[in-house]
């Protein structure tokens, strides 16, 4: 077997895992799985690329390649308008949707169908206005690097791994450090005890939407520039996301990208062992097998 | 502390109507007031609204109609989590702490509306009061026992230095030495100023500590008088309180 397999399953397995946080805090602070979050990866992948092509429009300079990696200035500073561009679209999504829904105190059936609609929606909007037609952040080549032990990467993965590294640290210090990240925890084990401690749960619910969809975004631009940016690249990634949110267990950041990063090794290693054919039925296989053996996950606590 | 009637009232309300179906009011006009320094005790057999009272005044149950006010202020509408802010502090009977969170998370989560100033202090202040809870700060709160946890969920309430303190039946579940305990620290933070609203199954032990009951009956209130008058009236105890009386000896 190709020793390779293992970092591609662990780039794949990043990207997956940032997004699966995205999933898990939304699922345990508004109880419900929210199908649409894959549209936010690709949403936050073509705002990158709009920003990225008019600052390369405005400024050839911000085209220019930074060091050994493939992109110029242009897309991380597009990364960043695409952040609160996608945090933007969340809210908007709720505000229009689901807050409503909330509101109404539907059940969570209803709220995972209207999750399904708002997919649709996304979805269709993203390639009426961007095309089915794949697009790409930079068109440059890169030689993988050898890293020893018969594994290569290039500097656009190395930069995917650490960010990712980088922002799973982050969001689990936010969490478990700070005022809104008690807040957010305390929300998601009882939102009723929560505002009767002071804590202002419509507030709590912004900061989860903008958060997760951020995170979503970066994975999604991460994905565009590892591989291309497509409007169905959030449905292909919505099964894996739910695989490694389940997997780490509802509510856990480090169980996320941990499951994230199995999921995307099983991947790997399944393409290498029983053929590319059977990747997409790797992530659906882990669900099931979870569910079954042990729904809380890895670091979930049973209800 | 034994309130005297010059005290300003605390927390009134008047008409209170409320219950989560707007058809189905649980609560059906209550007037009632409370004195600030007083320790009130809401007594009533199951199913009387005495919960829902409580807890439509927290803003966890629809008011459908009539008014609360805390003080001279109007709460009647104010959202739930912003009655703290008011200086109304409310324990729930059940689920009333974070079990999943740590003692000092629990106590920083409530102090996240003082003054960041302010906030080390005050939780230094709680476990200068509740030393049990001092000892393992970093503990989950769900490995408490039942009395340490009411202690928790009394000392959370505590932190932010409400004016008005309301505890929906904190002895459920407890042991009777647990309870005497978690009752004698009540009487011990009433003595310092705080005005409590208790909600209460276990009649001694309440009227024992409280200056004044209120008896709930099917959402309206029957009886009110002084605590140890009506704890030694046998009518009124056998008739809504439960507690049957000895038999004279033959």
């Amino acid at each position: 077997m190709n020793p390779q397999a293992l970092m591609d399953g662990l780039i794949t397995g990043a990207m997956i895992g940032l997004g699966a946080i995205g999933v898990t805090l939304t699922y345990s602070i508004l109880r419900f799985a929210n199908f649409a979050h894959g549209e936010f990866l690709s949403w936050g992948a073509y705002f990158a690329l709009a920003v990225a092509s008019a600052l390369g429009a405005m400024s050839s300079a911000l085209l220019a390649p930074i060091g050994p990696f493939s992109f110029g200035w242009a897309l991380p500073i597009a990364a960043v308008v695409a952040v609160v561009l996608t945090g933007g679209l969340a809210l908007l999504v709720d505000a229009l949707l689901f807050g409503r829904l909330r509101d109404r105190k539907s059940t969570v059936i209803i709220m995972v169908m209207a999750s399904f609609g708002a997919a649709l929606t996304l979805r269709s909007l993203l390639e009426f206005i961007a095309t089915s037609k794949p697009a790409y952040y930079t068109q440059a080549l890169q030689i993988a690097l050898p890293l020893g032990g018969g594994l290569r990467a290039t500097p656009d993965q190395l930069l995917s791994l650490a960010v990712s590294a980088v922002l799973v640290v982050a969001v689990h210090q936010l969490l478990t450090r700070t005022a809104i990240g008690r807040s957010m925890r305390a929300v998601s084990e009882n939102p009723q005890l929560a505002g009767v401690v002071g804590i202002e749960v419509r507030h709590v619910i912004r900061v989860v939407w903008l958060l997760g969809a951020a995170l979503a975004c970066v994975a999604g631009i991460s994905a565009g520039l590892l591989v291309q940016i497509r409007p169905q690249m959030g449905l292909d990634l919505l099964l894996p996301l739910f695989a490694a949110a389940i997997l780490g267990g509802i509510g856990s950041v480090p169980g996320a990208m941990l499951a994230g990063l199995i999921v995307g090794l099983a991947e790997a290693f399944a393409v290498q062992l029983i053929g590319a054919e059977w990747r997409a039925a790797i992530a659906f296989a882990i669900l099931v097998l979870v569910l079954l053996l042990r729904p809380q996950g890895l670091f979930g606590r049973p209800e | 502390m034994m309130a005297s009637l010059d005290q300003p009232v605390a927390l009134s309300t008047r008409g209170l109507v409320a219950g989560y179906e707007r058809d189905l009011p649980i609560v059906r006009g209550v007037d009632f007031a409370v004195r600030t320094g007083e320790l009130v005790v809401v007594l009533g057999p199951n199913g009387a609204g005495k919960s829902t009272f409580v807890k439509a005044i927290a803003g966890l149950v629809p008011i459908h109609s009539g008014a609360a006010s805390l003080g001279a202020n109007d709460i009647t509408t104010v959202p739930a989590h912003q009655k703290i802010r008011h200086g109304l502090a409310f324990v729930p009977q059940t689920e009333n702490i974070f079990a999943t969170l740590s003692i000092n998370d629990n106590l920083l989560l409530a102090a996240n509306i003082l003054p960041k100033e302010k906030r080390s202090r005050r939780v230094g202040d709680l476990y200068a009061m509740f030393p049990d809870l001092a000892a393992r700060p970093s503990l989950r709160a769900g490995q408490l026992s039942g009395g340490q946890r009411q202690m928790l969920a009394v000392a959370r309430a505590l932190i932010v230095e409400p004016s008005v303190l309301i505890l929906d039946e904190p002895s459920a579940g407890l042991s009777p030495k647990i309870v005497a305990e978690v009752f004698a620290k009540l009487k011990a933070i009433n003595a310092t100023g705080v005005t409590i609203i208790l909600v209460e199954q276990n009649v001694k032990a309440a009227l024992a500590i409280a200056d004044r009951a209120v008896i709930l009956v099917e959402g309206v209130v029957r009886h009110e008088g002084p605590a140890a008058t009506l704890a030694d009236d046998p009518v009124v105890a056998e008739l809504y309180l439960g507690v049957r009386q000895k038999a004279p000896a033959a």
